[in-house]
């Protein structure tokens, strides 16, 4: 994964789709499908470029000591995915606030959607082993990102608890 | 590295004991982190916190009776959601037991609470709630369960009926804005 720092001015495309990657083979299980940890798997390759995006990624972690940790995850699982399909994701900053982020994202396989993902990520000052808030400069691009996303629709299912229906 | 995911229990064949008293919770899986599922700070990495919640759901359906032959005459459970709260990291080789409780089922459906612990302080870890439902799978639809697996199920409901419901159990996700709040979520 690339670690170089993001420029400020980085477009913040709305929605954020910057994933695709091929199905792998290790991420299939005994029946030739995409095992659920794969699935979880790809969200937070998906996510982690989100974060990378806003400056919160791998560099960010060396140079702040300091990270996004994530709190919660809910997937809900549509479609089933086998090899030789190519995995895309399209991603929406929700929510945030002065040190948590909330992301959404579609999962497709070949343009059908698969599965939805939604994590709640806050960020931690690794040294002191406690929340924090973001510094200014990270706040800004998050804030941002929240924007660029805001007029994104929201799908009835977002925030929803396991096993309730829109 | 597998050229695919394996659970530690493929192969073995369900046992169910009509007699044998019925744990509440269940406690049919306990693992040591391995380093395959280290990322590079030697903390588990997030996605692997569902392949071991993965190895528990099929230690269960091995218990349940669902094992190869039952999918070979074409029938399994699949995953429809699954909520995953994160507590604690997990560094290489610490021990983790976990649990699981039924919380629901119908006639297709099954609802269910694992927790992850570790094995020697039994503090949490994570938990993950899921909702999973019987399919046929050349269909490619749902279908109800049979009758043999419902009445264990019932018994299982029934031995897990006095067992509090964890706190987060149906819980939306979300930014809860407490004023002086300091964000403390997990």
């Amino acid at each position: 994964m690339a670690m170089a720092e993001p420029a400020v001015e980085a477009e913040d495309g709305a929605p954020f789709t910057a994933y695709r990657e091929p199905v792998r083979r290790e991420w299939l299980d005994y029946n030739g499908h995409l095992n659920d940890a794969s699935y979880a798997l790809v969200f937070s390759a998906a996510h982690e470029l989100v974060l990378e995006h806003l400056g919160l990624s791998a560099a960010y972690r060396e140079s702040h000591q300091a990270s996004m940790f994530t709190v919660e995850t809910h997937i809900r699982f549509l479609a089933e995915c086998s090899d030789g399909q190519t995995l895309t994701a399209s991603t929406i900053l929700v929510d945030a606030d002065d040190k948590r982020l909330r992301l959404y994202s579609e999962l497709y396989a070949d343009g059908v959607l698969a599965a939805t993902g939604e994590s709640l990520y806050v960020h931690v000052d690794t040294t002191a082993g406690r929340s924090a808030v973001l510094p200014d400069d990270r706040r800004t691009r998050v804030e941002a990102m929240r924007e660029a996303h805001a007029e994104q629709p929201r799908p009835p299912h977002l925030g929803l608890g396991v096993g309730s229906r829109p | 590295m597998n050229d695919r995911i394996t659970t530690p229990y493929e192969g073995r064949p369900a046992v169910w004991d009509d007699d044998a008293v019925i744990d509440a919770p269940l406690r049919l899986h306990h693992t040591t982190a391995p380093p395959e599922w280290m990322d590079y700070n030697d903390h588990m990495s997030e996605s692997c916190f569902l392949l071991a919640f993965g190895d528990n759901a099929d230690a269960f359906f091995r218990f349940l009776g669902i094992d190869e032959a039952y999918r070979a005459a074409g029938h399994s459970l699949y995953t429809s959601e699954t909520h995953l709260h994160h507590r604690l990291e997990v560094a290489l080789g610490e021990p983790l037991v976990m649990t699981l409780q039924v919380l629901d089922h119908d006639d297709r459906r099954l609802h269910l609470f694992h927790e992850m612990r570790h094995g020697e302080s039994d503090v949490l870890i994570a938990s993950a709630e899921q909702l999973l439902v019987h399919v046929d799978t050349e269909a490619g639809r749902s279908a109800d369960l049979p009758e043999q697996l419902r009445t264990r199920l019932d018994a299982i409901a029934a031995a897990h009926a006095a067992l509090p419901r964890p706190d987060v159990v149906g819980r939306p996700m979300g930014i809860r804005r407490r004023h002086g709040q300091d964000g403390q979520d997990g």
